[in-house]
């Protein structure tokens, strides 16, 4: 055993002279420095996972993407214009709590609402382009984000442009009750009167995209891509084997078993999102109207 | 001063550094991988902990381990050795955020030095003679027209390049192309950038480079040049200083512009630049290594100086007293790479267990090294054993005193390659001095 061979020299520590700074007083290694990866478990730099769009540069897993992020990431630069930022939840029920939730949200996300609505280039296309965010209220549907939706679609109906969405919720926001579901009933009207119109919508659904969204706009596109591993369904997998007794098979709800069962298009990961989806908008590109 | 500092590295420059600190009174802790166990650093740092399995870029490169080990063990600051993470800004940068001092330069330094073309324009502005070649080029076609105006043979060069990677020699327009295009996909996949260059490739040069050590308080003094031309495939074998039959005017030229760089750019700890000489005695800025270089010693012997040292002292802020007309170049001091490779075999890597080992001694003969007698040498890592350095009055004795003491080093178990520097030692083109970078090329080493 090669420890506990040599003796320890007696040297006291060298005099600083003068001029020396103090020594540093303590190491502090900040938290948010690292990210533990929810797939390999393995502690990667937070700084790596930011430049990789929040995949893990370990195991490739897509990790959740703050929503103004993911507009820097695939709208061409300086291009995105916000369309309706002010629009913002009221507590019509009075639901208990429901108040300070959206407070947390808000400082969670630092957005005021589950999805961000405007226009941008793509690859130079403009494009009408809603991003939602699973850190406000895990991307929860309520009045607002139906109704910003909604508007989306007649802005790009009006303005004959696409429509390019990604999708994250858990469904349905319960603190607003049947005014929640009704936006199932909006959103799903105005991507039909777009679509009448002759519009193109492509949506990409990213980890999760369940309940009422899924319900709802996300699964209406002409062309429907998800991200790899997503959790894509109605009711997840927890509460269905809680209904029904009984064990799913391993996979049910993600995106790669929708694929197989003819649900999606394509599953697209996010380093060629923006190729596939300039290839997508070019080709279904329409000529611009005249006036 | 520290009471603590983390060895960030393995091998001969890990015992070093821990020795470097033993005399200061500095406590130590020495990272190790699973391959590296009862490795001598291990033995003889005060602490020792395991940052992960034998691939380096599980243990030695793994930068979250690394900084967990110094927050676990408290220690103040890292030293990085040379190697592995020595010139990773990155790692520089997470060490000020976690509140260690890092042991070298500080991390602008070490990006804007580490992109070569941007350390190209620097030096250009600043007045000093650099390497013919152009900027960044875009794409092929670009850099083939800018290839005609240079001419070839030529070389094409990564901006992020290091260790040899993303480097091809052309010597015909034919091959441009397909070197072009090889470069840059094995720069995109190296270091994750594309960007390429173009340089003319010098032939009959020397390889020289001077050591520049800057304190916090805008100091800068230079230890004198270090002749490496001994090389094969772009990596040194044989270092002395100094240089032999330097023109004065081009020695003093280029401890200058070695001063004057490392000011301009606010330079602080050791780093050292490094020039091609051509036979007119014109020397060419090639590139800065912002870090300790593994034949530091040879500096070390002929200036009377501890780098290691004074990297310590000067990262912990204590100014640095000495001027430059206290430095005295005295004496010729010789160093020679022991590599655990065979020669004969093409230098094919040698690993194993040292079964035997006898390390030469007397005045002014130092073996760096991290071997024992028992010692594993492990595959994973690079192949030094060990440096072997001598310190003469002259050049002449120093290769006498050099020849006698590789002759008595001893090392069973796994192939060296002493018998490579004893030819080169005994060869009269080399004790004339007159040899230039593609010595062991021309003699059909490679």
């Amino acid at each position: 055993m090669i420890k506990g061979l040599f003796k320890k020299p007696r040297n006291e520590l060298e005099l600083s002279t003068t001029g020396a700074k103090p020594a540093p007083s303590g190491v502090y290694i900040p938290p948010e420095l690292f990210t533990v990866c929810p797939g390999c478990k393995k502690s990667v730099f937070t700084s790596d996972v930011q430049e990789n769009a929040y995949t893990c540069p370990n195991c490739g897993l897509h990790m959740r993407f703050p929503a103004r992020q993911r507009i820097v990431w695939i709208a061409d630069p300086g291009s995105f214009v916000e369309l309706w930022p002010d629009l913002k939840s009221s507590d019509p029920l009075n639901f208990p709590e429901y108040k300070e939730k959206l407070k947390a949200a808000e400082r969670a996300s630092e957005e005021s609402e589950s999805v961000l609505t405007g226009t941008a280039r793509i690859g130079g296309i403009e494009t009408a382009l809603f991003v939602m965010d699973a850190a406000f209220m895990m991307g929860s549907m309520g009045t607002v984000t139906g109704e910003k939706i909604a508007r989306l679609f007649e802005h790009a109906a009006e303005e004959d442009l696409p429509v390019v969405g990604f999708t994250a919720s858990g469904g349905a926001r319960m603190q607003e009750g049947m005014l929640s579901l009704m936006q199932m009933a909006k959103t799903s009207g105005a991507v039909k009167r777009f679509s009448d119109a002759g519009g193109f919508y492509l949506a990409v659904l990213t980890d999760p995209t369940t309940g009422g969204v899924t319900a709802s706009f996300a699964m209406e596109a002409d062309v429907t891509a998800a991200e790899p591993g997503a959790l894509i369904c109605f009711a997840g997998p927890r509460v269905i084997e809680q209904t029904i007794r009984q064990k799913l098979p391993p996979g049910l709800g993600r995106a790669e078993s929708l694929l197989k069962n003819g649900f999606l298009d394509k599953i697209v990961p996010r380093d060629q999102q923006k190729k596939f989806i300039v290839r997508m908008l070019r080709a279904h590109k329409k000529p611009r109207r005249e006036g | 001063m520290f009471q603590k500092v983390l060895i960030a590295n393995r091998g001969e420059i890990a015992v070093r550094v821990i020795r470097a600190c033993k005399d200061m009174g500095i406590a130590t802790v020495a990272v190790y991988s699973d391959a590296d166990q009862e490795a001598l650093h291990v033995g003889l740092a005060d602490e020792s902990i395991c940052i992960g399995k034998a691939p380096a870029a599980d243990s030695y490169l793994n930068m979250q381990a690394i900084l967990s080990a110094a927050a676990v063990t408290n220690a103040e600051a890292i030293h990085p050795g040379y190697g592995f993470l020595a010139e990773n800004a990155k790692f520089a940068a997470l060490c000020e955020q976690c509140n260690i001092r890092f042991i070298g330069p500080e991390s602008r330094h070490m990006i804007a030095m580490g992109d070569k073309d941007h350390a190209r324009r620097t030096m250009r502005n600043l007045g000093l003679p650099v390497v013919p070649g152009t900027e960044i080029v875009s794409d092929a076609g670009e850099a083939r027209a800018a290839a005609r105006d240079i001419g070839y043979p030529l070389m094409i060069k990564a901006r992020a390049g290091g260790g040899g990677r993303g480097i091809r020699l052309v010597t015909d327009e034919s091959d441009f192309e397909r070197a072009f295009l090889d470069a840059s996909r094995e720069a995109s996949s190296g270091f994750g950038d594309s960007g390429l260059y173009l340089e003319k490739y010098m032939q009959n040069v020397r390889h020289i480079e001077v050591q520049i050590l800057a304190d916090t308080f805008g100091k800068v003094i230079c230890l004198g040049e270090r002749d490496c031309s001994m090389q094969r495939r772009k990596q040194k074998v044989l270092e002395e200083s100094p240089a032999v039959d330097l023109p004065e005017q081009t020695r003093a030229r280029m401890h200058a512009d070695a001063v004057r760089a490392a000011e301009h750019i606010g330079y602080v700890n050791a780093g050292t630049l490094e020039f091609l000489v051509d036979e007119a005695g014109d020397h060419y800025f090639m590139e800065m290594n912002t870090r300790l270089q593994v034949e530091h010693p040879v500096t070390e012997t002929v200036a009377n100086i501890d780098l290691v040292k004074w990297q310590i002292r000067i990262a912990a802020g204590v100014p640095f007293p000495y001027n430059q007309e206290d430095v005295n170049i005295q004496g010729h001091s010789i160093e020679c790479r022991v590599n655990a490779e065979n020669p004969a075999e093409g230098f094919r890597p040698s690993s194993g267990t040292v079964d035997f080992l006898h390390i030469p001694g007397g005045p002014r003969v130092r073996f760096d090294t991290a071997l024992y007698t028992g010692c594993t040498v492990p595959p994973y890592y690079d192949s030094l054993l060990g440096k072997m350095i001598v310190h003469a009055s002259t050049r002449e004795k120093a290769i006498r005193k050099m020849q006698a003491a590789l002759a008595e080093l001893v090392i069973t178990g796994v192939d060296t390659n002493i018998d490579l520097h004893l030819d080169i030692l005994a060869d009269p083109v080399f004790q004339s001095g007159a040899y230039t970078t593609d010595y062991l090329e021309s003699r059909g080493i490679k």
